[in-house]
């Protein structure tokens, strides 16, 4: 049992606290993911779970333990480095040897010359290397066991560092961004591989990443952290249909999520002076929130783009297209609000207050038409324009 | 094009040498004088090429006539002994600077810089007189100690610089495998360091087997002599006997030239490469 408690984690370096208040608790065998922008504290967060870094104040338990203060060794974990920390004067086969030396080591064998007499016998004993061939077949490493780690390529000095944590069969396995430093075809395969371990080795998994992709294909549960607070704590399809605020809408999605500042004016609301149709309603429920603007946030996939003489019973926004990127099976289309020309669309300006909408790949717009974006009332999210928190409607 | 090229490389052959007989006549002119007799080194029958019908003998006059080998076993002990011991207390001391933060590091570190800044003439008194009670005078682990303390801190410097290029990850991962700070000097820093703790061993052993100052303060006796004091030794007050002096000369080369040697197939950087994604 293996499950993982934060109770009001935080980690300061003298003034400057990284991060602060932090509290969850993950059931074993959950794959949980730290997902955030860089410099938001989820690789300290990952550290102090691993015992490199010490915790400024809270608890944190494994299980029932408060293990604050127990050494990475004593914590029974595995922790797979961003930039794999293989050991290149050892062999593969040593490195992933190399933990279950260690745990049969008694005191007496580190002093000098005694520890390397004793790593190159246990090197040898017959239940060492039984695992030793056993995990390099799972991860595919047999060919290369003599190698050192110069002469392998980084995918598989990636799986030498996976397989130098699972030997010990730790309790928990935690992972650095392990797969920031591959190329997009081999960061799939080892994404599935990874996912294939969690199933088969059922252990609880800490991994941290700024890959949303990553985070939505691999975990079971996301911690989304930003500057060191958590924003949200949930499964990836709660994160991504109910987001808890404005931050997390936006890290979650690719093209991320359209959030358009509204406020209410004659009983209708408007984005940017110019009225949304069909949102007398919406303006009504505002309203009853004690509100008189409000942010509102709509999905790339749930927009649709319309002619501008187009009828529709949807709520709809006049607007123009500025960007068309065709990408094969869908096109997603960069669009601002107003008719042509009313906005800046050169320089900086360009990008800025820019809306998209994913559509299928056989709708053709062209740059610089006018158009109407249309979207469901169930496809609206509404978050407070000054907190950023979502607002239940 | 290729006359230019030619030229170039030309140029740069004869400058290297240029530079290798500057470095070289010396060598030559020790072994050319060792195979001279005394008497034509006086006179106008100067050779250019040496001798070397004389090379056993000579050296049968160097062993019989002094206790050269004796001395050279001396110096081989104490630039031995000084090169184990620098290198064992530069390893924990360099380790504790580069990776680890304690009060008094920024101190200890210029005190090891400062001892490089005293001339060894300046502190030969007071050593003298700390030798005499601690019984160290006459005694060649007295020297080693000695030689130690003026060879580490450049040990440590160097040994220093090349462990902070040991990624922290390598450490790291060390520690969550179960080594403590012992073993993660000698099964990753060490290892890692390797090229430098040559160059180091070099240096520390140079320091050993060329001294002399403290050598000849320090050991009276005669069969307790490194071979720097022995050598020294053969320039007499009214007469030198030079072909001896130099065949002396190249017989103390020799053992630091082999371990020079030796030393620097060691030499080689990269060993770090393939550890973490650079």
């Amino acid at each position: 049992m293996a499950s993982l408690t934060f109770d009001a984690l935080s980690k300061s370096y003298g003034a400057n606290t990284v991060i602060s208040d932090f509290s969850a608790t993950v059931d074993d065998k959950e794959f949980l993911v730290l997902l955030g922008p860089s410099g938001c504290g989820k690789s300290t967060m990952l550290r102090m779970v691993a015992g490199l870094t010490d915790i400024s104040s809270g608890t944190l338990k494994f299980g029932d333990d408060v293990v604050n203060t127990l050494t990475p060794k004593q914590r029974n974990i595995a922790f797979v480095f961003q930039s794999y920390a293989l050991y290149p004067h050892m062999t593969v086969r040593a490195n992933i040897a190399f933990p279950l030396i260690m745990d049969n080591f008694r005191w007496w064998h580190h002093l000098p010359f005694v520890g390397s007499l004793m790593r190159s016998r246990l090197l040898k004993r017959p239940d060492i290397t039984a695992k030793i061939e056993r995990t390099a077949e799972m991860l595919e490493l047999t060919d290369y066991l003599e190698r050192r780690p110069k002469a392998l390529s980084g995918g598989q000095r990636q799986r030498v560092a996976v397989a130098r944590s699972i030997i010990r069969e730790p309790a928990i396995y935690l992972f650095d961004e392990p797969l920031s430093n591959l190329d997009a075809k081999l960061r799939m395969q080892m994404r599935a591989e990874i996912s294939a371990l969690h199933a088969r080795v059922q252990k609880t998994f800490v991994y941290v990443t700024h890959d949303q992709v990553e985070a939505m294909t691999m975990g079971t549960r996301i911690i989304v952290m930003n500057e060191g607070v958590v924003q949200q704590y949930g499964t990836p399809a709660e994160i991504y249909s109910a987001p808890a605020n404005e931050f997390v809408a936006r890290f979650i999605g690719s093209p991320p999520m359209n959030i358009f500042a509204a406020t209410v004016r004659d009983g209708l609301l408007y984005v940017d002076d110019v009225p949304v149709l069909n949102s007398a309603g919406w303006a009504a429920s505002v309203v009853a929130l004690g509100l008189q603007k409000v942010s509102l946030g709509v999905r790339a996939e749930k927009i649709g783009l319309k002619s501008p003489g187009e009828s529709t019973d949807l709520l709809s926004i006049e607007a123009h297209t500025l960007v068309v990127e065709h990408l094969g099976a869908e096109t997603v289309v960069g669009v601002k609000t107003g008719p042509v020309g009313a906005t800046v669309d050169v320089g900086v300006g360009a990008s800025r207050g820019l809306h998209y909408a994913r559509i299928a790949g056989e709708e053709h717009f062209t740059t610089n038409s006018g158009c109407r974006i249309t979207f469901a009332s169930d496809a609206v999210h509404l978050f407070d324009p000054e907190t950023g928190t979502r607002l239940e409607h | 094009m290729i006359g230019r090229r030619n030229l170039s490389i030309g140029v740069r052959t004869l400058l290297a040498l240029v530079l290798v007989i500057l470095a070289g006549f010396p060598v030559f002119w020790m072994i050319n004088t060792a195979m001279t007799p005394v008497d034509d080194l006086y006179s106008n029958n100067q050779r250019i090429i040496p001798d070397f019908s004389r090379t056993l003998n000579i050296f049968q006059v160097l062993v019989s006539d002094s206790p050269f080998l004796r001395w050279l076993g001396n110096s081989a002990l104490v630039a031995g002994g000084t090169t184990l011991l620098s290198l064992l207390l530069a390893c924990l001391a360099a380790y504790a600077l580069s990776r680890y933060k304690f009060v008094g590091k920024g101190l200890m570190t210029f005190g090891f810089f400062a001892t490089q800044m005293l001339p060894e003439a300046l502190l030969i008194v007071p050593l003298y007189s700390m030798f005499m009670t601690l019984g160290l005078l006459n005694e060649l682990y007295g020297l080693v100690l000695v030689n130690t303390a003026f060879a580490m801190p450049v040990a440590v410097f160097l040994l220093k610089s090349a462990m902070d290029t040991v990624p922290y990850e390598i450490e790291e991962s060390a520690r969550v495998d179960g080594c403590n700070a012992l073993t993660i000097l000698q099964v990753m820093f060490i290892p890692l360091i390797a090229p430098s703790l040559a160059a180091a061993a070099v240096i520390t052993f140079f320091d050993g087997w060329n001294e002399y100052l403290f050598a000849t303060t320090f050991i009276h006796d005669t069969s307790n002599w490194v071979a720097s004091t022995g050598l020294a030794s053969f320039i007499g007050e009214f007469t030198t006997p030079l072909d001896m002096v130099f065949s002396g000369a190249i017989v103390f080369t020799i053992p630091a030239a082999i371990f020079f040697l030796l030393m620097q197939r060691k030499i080689v950087a990269g060993l770090t490469a393939g550890s973490v994604k650079g």
